[in-house]
């Protein structure tokens, strides 16, 4: 397939994924804070930070303005300024949806425009200033519809093959970032955990549809170190880093057979193979040695090593050299 | 749930053709014309309460799908809805037939134009047509002399504007053989008007136009025998095109890819498409650009669109381009006036088609008499379309025709004038109810080994109320085009 067109069907799930993956967090955070006291402004700054947009909030609301809660909101959700803004990921999404029109099915466009459409109308500013939960959940649901609909209705191709590549990336990186806003919230954790911890750990799990899973998977209570070692490593659930890694390794190797080119996506699968055996290396012991949030760092740099040389190796390529090649 | 024989207010109740016009669906005195009176009669029979609800059901489809095109000149990449009427343009079998061989008839002859001037030259040898306006037509490419298309083919997909006159006669209007648009749009009219009128679709046998990707598809690799499994790709400019839609839309229902300049190149004189698996041979492109914009190697040095050194491939025979490089020549509006004396000189037949009297500005006689006339003719630029560069006479102000006579003595060459005609109208919806709009029509033609008309084509309608001007661009809409089985 064109490079270009496998960038942007790339980079179209990635921008769904965020979309739903921002949802969660919003969405996780309004309910997890009515178990807590906490002021304002650490109730949701930290959702700033693990969103990487902490400075540039700063820049742009300025800090310490009452009302936090409602501002950093509409700055995640709105602001067309916000590079990740739901917003924005949806409208980048329908964009690359749109210039790759010809690879998408009929009902995946109709699906991200239909979501699209929504998102501007006067009905989406009235649920989300009337029932802000049900505003996040319609979001998500969207999300799950498109992708939904894209599995079902379309060639299970080289196209489709880096759609899921792009968004099991993301979600890596997603479920990282919830991971890591209990650090921001209520700092480092120990084997010794305060009610509030427990309460945040479970809206993690909460924020990841992950909290019947993990009580089937576990014995033990939602403390940090068995919420981070089954959101880490639980091969079996769909947005653990884990499984998301394991799912992208599965379609790079699918895009690799295709091509009959050995040399093309050397990189990237050497990259990816590196932060498997750096995931199956893991354990709760390691963990807490660590820090979890320090951890989480050194994942989230592997995640986007990934991502970049997927981007040299089948986006950029240098495609001048390699014609005699073609040709012989 | 079948319509109810006599609804309150049947949907032509109030309809009155106009005096001066030739209207699609009714005879001056008010009855319906024989060809497509079944038609007129399904449709009267919804009645206006229920067309309306149904026009409201085909807006939220044509939203929801995203049928849209950009309008040059907005904000970059703004959309919009094409405006649609949901009154269907009817075409009588017989009429049809007719107006097929017209097409096919005009379409050869224009392709034996191009292969002969761009080859032996007969025919300004023979002084039928003069070389100066041949070789003074800014789509006149020097270049392509010589240089031979597969099949000989120039022109693979002709969009060829007709209008009717008040006696009822189709005439050509302009010819456009180079990059023509808008056949996305009749394939979805026509899959709205299904899904919003099944009774009477079903009811009114209309000849399918879904055929189009494939016979263009199969068309394009007729042309590449020689090496089997040709790979075709289509060339867009890009998503801020305001075609975008339809070359998504044609590469979608081709199963080929939609490729942009960026994504292509040219190496020791073969193309090559930039993929994940690396270079790989294009074979065919059904491109979308225009031919100046196609190669900055060769021609404007300035195009990021286009492809380097794609005119080379192209020389070599490596590549087949559709349409051909140097198409421009023969739908340049002063080439226009000879197409009947090319029907006869190429093809010893008299032309099926009658086309619109035109005055030529380059002629000094020609020119004084529009010069005079500037308030009863419409001018237009040779080689512009979709409406730009346009005065229309009889609505112009005393402003716009000074300075279009400026421009007319400055370069002659660039303009001709044709009197203003009467556009032929058909019902279209207006707020409560129907009235007479102006229409023309576009149907296309394909041309591979051999030529196929699509049943069909795209009216456009003026829907501004007394407008003659029918272009997107320009306030105007389109209409399903249902041209009728011989059976019913």
């Amino acid at each position: 397939m064109i490079s270009r067109v496998a960038e942007q069907s790339f980079w179209l799930h990635r921008y769904l994924e965020r979309l739903e993956g921002t949802a969660r967090l919003l969405d996780v955070n309004l309910t997890f804070l009515l178990d807590t006291d906490l002021p304002e402004l650490a109730r949701w700054h930290p959702i700033l930070i693990a969103s990487g947009e902490e400075e540039r909030y700063a820049g742009v609301c300025g800090l310490d303005v009452p009302d936090d809660g409602e501002r950093i909101q509409a700055y995640l959700v709105w602001d067309e300024r916000t590079p990740v803004s739901m917003w924005n990921s949806l409208q980048f999404a329908r964009d690359n949806a749109r210039i790759v029109r010809d690879t998408i099915s009929l009902e995946t466009w109709t699906a991200i425009n239909g979501a699209w459409i929504w998102l501007q109308s006067r009905d989406a500013r009235r649920l989300y200033r009337e029932d802000r939960h049900a505003f996040y959940a319609f979001v998500r649901e969207s999300c799950q519809q498109i992708l939904g609909v894209t599995t079902d209705t379309m060639l299970h191709d080289e196209p489709f093959d880096f759609m899921r590549m792009g968004m099991f990336l993301e979600r890596a990186g997603q479920t990282i970032r919830i991971l890591d806003i209990k650090y921001h919230s209520l700092g480092v954790t120990t084997r010794e955990e305060t009610a509030a911890e427990a309460a945040q750990w479970l809206a993690i799990l909460r924020a990841c549809s992950a909290v019947e899973p993990f009580f089937k998977r576990t014995a033990v209570s939602p403390t940090g170190p068995a919420v981070a070692e089954f959101l880490l490593l639980e091969p079996a659930f769909p947005r653990t880093v884990m499984h998301c890694v394991t799912r992208a390794w599965h379609f790079l190797r699918r895009i690799r057979s295709l091509s009959g080119d050995a040399e093309i996506g050397t990189t990237s699968v050497g990259h990816l193979q590196s932060l498997l055996r750096h995931l199956r290396g893991l354990s709760v012991e390691r963990l807490l040695n660590r820090g979890i949030h320090r951890e989480l760092l050194i994942i989230l740099d592997r995640v986007a090593l990934v991502s970049n040389a997927i981007s040299a190796d089948y986006f950029q390529a240098n495609l001048g050299a390699s014609v005699a090649h073609v040709e012989s | 749930m079948t319509a109810p024989a006599a609804p309150a207010k049947p949907l032509f109740g109030s309809y009155r053709p106009l005096a001066d016009a030739f209207d699609e669906f009714f005879t001056g005195d008010g009855a319906p014309r024989a060809e497509v009176e079944h038609v007129v009669s399904l449709l009267d029979r919804l009645g206006r309460d229920e067309f309306r609800v149904r026009m409201k059901l085909a807006e939220g489809v044509f939203l929801k799908q995203g049928v849209t095109f950009s309008v040059y000149g907005d904000e970059q990449g703004a959309e919009r809805v094409f405006p649609f009427d949901l009154v269907p343009r009817t075409i009588g079998a017989g009429e049809w037939q007719q107006l097929q061989l017209g097409l096919e008839q005009r379409v050869r002859a224009l392709n034996a134009f191009l292969s002969d001037i761009y080859g032996r030259q007969r025919i300004l040898r023979d002084r039928v047509i003069p070389r100066r306006l041949v070789e003074g037509s800014r789509g006149w490419l020097r270049e392509a002399c010589g240089v031979r298309p597969a099949g000989d083919t120039y022109i693979h997909v002709a969009g060829i504007d007709l209008v009717r006159r008040p006696g009822g006669a189709f005439a050509v209007l302009e010819d456009n053989v180079r990059t023509p648009s808008g056949v996305s749009y009749v394939l979805e009219n026509r899959s709205v008007m299904k899904r919003v009128f099944p009774r009477v679709f079903q009811h009114a046998r209309v000849r399918a136009v879904d055929e189009y990707p494939g016979r263009l598809k199969e068309a394009l690799l007729s042309l590449h025998a020689e090496r089997s499994g040709g790979r075709l790709v289509i060339l867009s400019p890009g998503p801020y095109n305001s075609a975008y839609f339809e070359h998504a839309f044609l590469a979608r229902r081709m199963g080929c890819e939609l490729a942009q300049g960026q994504d292509l190149f040219v190496e020791r004189d073969h193309l090559y498409l930039k993929t994940t698996r690396g270079p790989e041979r294009v074979d065919v492109i059904y491109r979308r650009i225009d031919d100046r914009f196609l190669d900055p190697e060769t021609f404007n040095p300035d195009s990021a669109l286009g492809v380097p050194g794609l005119w080379r491939a192209y020389a070599a025979g490596t590549v087949t381009i559709a349409n051909a490089i140097g198409n421009g020549v023969a739908d340049d509006k002063a080439v226009y006036p000879y197409v009947p004396k090319m029907i006869r000189y190429y093809l010893s037949e008299e032309p099926n088609l009658g086309q619109v009297e035109t005055f030529l500005c380059s002629r000094p006689s020609e020119r004084a008499h529009v010069l005079a006339n500037l308030a009863q003719l419409v001018v237009k630029a040779t080689d512009e379309a979709g409406g730009y560069g346009m005065l229309v006479g009889p609505r112009s102000t005393r402003k716009e025709r000074t300075e279009m006579a400026e421009r007319i003595k400055a370069s002659p060459r660039q303009y001709i004038a044709q009197p203003l005609l009467e556009l032929s109208t058909c019902p279209a919806w207006v707020q409560r109810g129907v009235a007479p709009r102006r229409v023309d029509l576009r149907p296309y033609v394909v041309t591979g080994r051999e030529t196929w008309v699509l049943p069909g084509g795209l009216t456009r309608v003026a829907l501004r109320r007394g407008s003659y001007v029918v272009n997107s661009s320009q306030g105007g809409g389109s209409k399903d085009t249902w041209v009728l089985d011989e059976r019913s």
